[in-house]
């Protein structure tokens, strides 16, 4: 008997090197409704904002991961590693990159130069002509960059604003935190000028993200 | 009974360790000699395998799965190893001084030791001796259980009539867990040969503080990753990149996060150097979440996206990485008072001593508290003087914001954001 589930793994270790000719990484269902194309455009940059950004960033990562992209965090070294996990990042593709506040810009620009996703928190202020670097040499690579920040520091194709968050499950004195439903708001240059909102469960009580 | 089940094993490795070249943290003058000559030394090893790992200043390792398929034999890896090393010293003008017993004279100024994991092979080095593959468990059985570098845990562990790591790694882990706490359970592992390095033994920020002796990247040699293995055209492109950076930044600032054991999030993970693929061979699944005892206490699922663990590894140097701390321990002191503007705390039976109604992070404005959870109690180390007692707790803000703080001392910290 052919053992699926295993075979499925192979498909998708092999698939990137098919999938660098295409222009689009796969994304996770619930996070493809807030795409305009669908799916992550290969040599754009998203900016993640909002109360849960982070989370937010991860389940965007979460599909290009698992289907064999490797991803980068710079700026995140107290990435949450089981959160990360649960929302279905790959953790044997993931690798966290710890920079001094100097170098964060040249190591995002290594890192796009070899892995499909690089999610980036800048410092604060960041220097305009470092940023225009990086996303200059993520256009070039035909990486995609996600950049976790609340005061934009670049122009972005595409902003996923989670614009509410309400944690369930929590009450006084009892209960535990068990999902956390969002609206997000996406928009962006061209097609997505025009404001997608979406509700979403980031994450659901399983700890993945989904469509609410 | 059934116990949980061992996991991948360690990863087989050589272990070099060259003892005058130890460098406590904050060595004098000296201190920075014997780390560039410790940094030469691993450039000559790099021309054996690519990837050496700093474990501490004096002690590094490399794996000898590729390269042995590379030179045929391990006695062939161990040969280079030797060499490479014995010319670094001599190039670096090391001289063995004379021992006690005039013995040492000329003699090794360095010892290797082989076999799975760095904790076997630090032993396996004391020993002078290649562990076969596989029988490292049976190799670390007849040491006594002080090797473990824990002496409280050791005296106990005598006194029960424990005194050797095969006694130790007889007992049963749920036992273990209960009766010493997540650093017991740790070292049981350890013992039994299920992980590969005790948690203190090596030294962050190693591979940084040679780079900064030497002046110079260290001299790993270029090479070609789908060369040493490598599973997919996008492993390969990944691989080119994270050796540039790790030859820029050091080998601990490109890292993986390991999943391990432990009650809260912060224990529950580890982040490692990365190291090419096929370096150091990595069985399927070694970084998914182990089999391990259960945890009593352990938080339930969700997971929280940020963890502000103490002591972060890797750092580009030290200074900044102490600052860093310094800076992190302040920015994560947290205030949560009652009604009456009286602290909450949790008392010795595990309850809150008061209703929290207001939380302020790192003396900053107070925010209203909108929901909490019970204290998830969490004691390490109960049966020890420096026991720990802590318990955790989960509050909401009323401007939506989620966190897990944990209490010791009295005092509460944020130990991960659900951001």
């Amino acid at each position: 008997m052919f053992d699926t589930e295993r075979l499925q793994v192979l498909a998708a270790r092999v698939r990137p090197t098919a999938a660098s000719r295409t222009r689009l990484l796969p994304t996770l269902p619930s996070i493809a409704a807030l795409l305009p194309d669908g799916g992550l455009r290969r040599g754009t940059v998203v900016r993640c904002t909002g109360r849960a950004a982070r989370s937010m960033a991860l389940a965007v990562a979460a599909g290009p991961s698992a289907a064999g992209s490797w991803c980068a965090l710079v700026g995140m070294d107290d990435v949450g590693a089981l959160a990360a996990a649960g929302y279905g990042v790959d953790l044997e593709r993931l690798v966290v990159v710890h920079v001094a506040r100097a170098q964060w810009a040249s190591a995002a620009a290594t890192l796009a130069d070899g892995l499909d996703l690089v999610v980036v928190v800048p410092p604060p202020h960041p220097r305009p002509a470092e940023v225009r670097m990086l996303v200059a040499r993520a256009r070039d690579r035909g990486a995609v960059i996600l950049m976790v920040e609340e005061r934009p520091s670049c122009p972005v194709d595409l902003e996923l604003a989670v614009a509410e968050a309400g944690w369930h499950g929590l009450a006084r004195g009892a209960g535990r935190l068990q999902s956390r439903r969002v609206t997000v708001v996406a928009r962006g240059r061209g097609q997505a000028a025009r404001p997608v909102r979406r509700e979403l469960w980031l994450p659901a009580a399983t700890g993945k993200a989904a469509a609410a | 009974m059934t116990q949980a089940g061992p996991g991948a094993p360690p990863p087989r490795l050589v272990l070099i360790e060259c003892p005058a070249l130890e460098a406590p943290e904050g060595a004098a003058a000296d201190g920075v000699e014997r780390l560039r000559r410790f940094g030469q030394v691993i450039d000559a090893l790099s021309s054996v395998c690519p990837w050496v790992d700093a474990v501490r200043p004096g002690v590094c390792t490399l794996p000898i799965k590729g390269p042995a398929r590379y030179f045929g034999t391990e006695e062939a890896v161990l040969d280079r190893v030797g060499e490479a090393v014995r010319g670094a010293l001599q190039g670096a003008g090391h001289r063995e001084a004379p021992g006690a017993d005039g013995a040492a004279f000329g003699g090794p100024a360095f010892r290797l030791g082989v076999a799975e994991g760095v904790f076997a092979a630090t032993l396996a080095a004391k020993a002078g001796v290649t562990v076969p593959p596989g029988e490292t468990p049976r190799f670390l059985a007849p040491w006594p259980v002080d090797v473990l570098g824990d002496p409280e845990l050791a005296d106990v562990l005598v006194r029960l009539g424990l005194s050797t790591l095969g006694r130790f790694a007889a007992l049963p882990a749920p036992d273990v867990l209960a009766r010493f706490g997540a650093s017991g359970a740790r070292c049981h592992r350890v013992a039994r040969g299920f992980d590969g390095e005790l948690p203190g033994y090596r030294m962050p920020g190693t591979g940084a503080r040679l780079v900064a002796a030497l002046g110079r990247s260290l001299a790993l040699e270029a090479h070609q990753p789908g060369f040493w293995g490598g599973t997919s055209a996008a492993d390969e492109r990944a691989a080119e990149v994270l050796i540039v950076l790790q030859r820029r930044l050091g080998p601990e600032a490109v890292a993986v996060p390991v999943l391990e054991g432990g009650r809260g999030p912060a224990d529950r993970c580890r982040l490692v150097p990365w190291r090419p693929p096929a370096a150091a061979p990595e069985p399927e699944g070694a970084r998914r979440i182990p089999p391990e005892p259960p945890w009593p206490g352990r938080l339930p699922p969700p997971a929280p996206a940020r963890v502000i663990a103490t002591g972060r590894p890797a750092g580009p140097s030290q200074v900044e990485r102490v600052n860093q701390a310094h800076q992190a321990h302040q920015a994560h002191q947290v205030e949560l008072a009652g009604e009456d503007g009286a602290p909450v705390g949790v008392s010795g039976r595990g309850l809150l001593t008061g209703t929290p109604w207001r939380l302020s992070l790192a003396g900053g404005p107070w925010t209203s508290v909108a929901a909490w959870s019970a204290p998830w109690p969490a004691e390490e180390r109960w049966w020890s003087r420096a026991r720990r007692r802590a318990a955790r707790l989960q509050v909401l803000t009323v401007d939506g914001a989620a966190y897990l703080l944990v209490t010791e001392h009295g005092r509460w910290r944020v130990e991960a954001v659900y951001d």
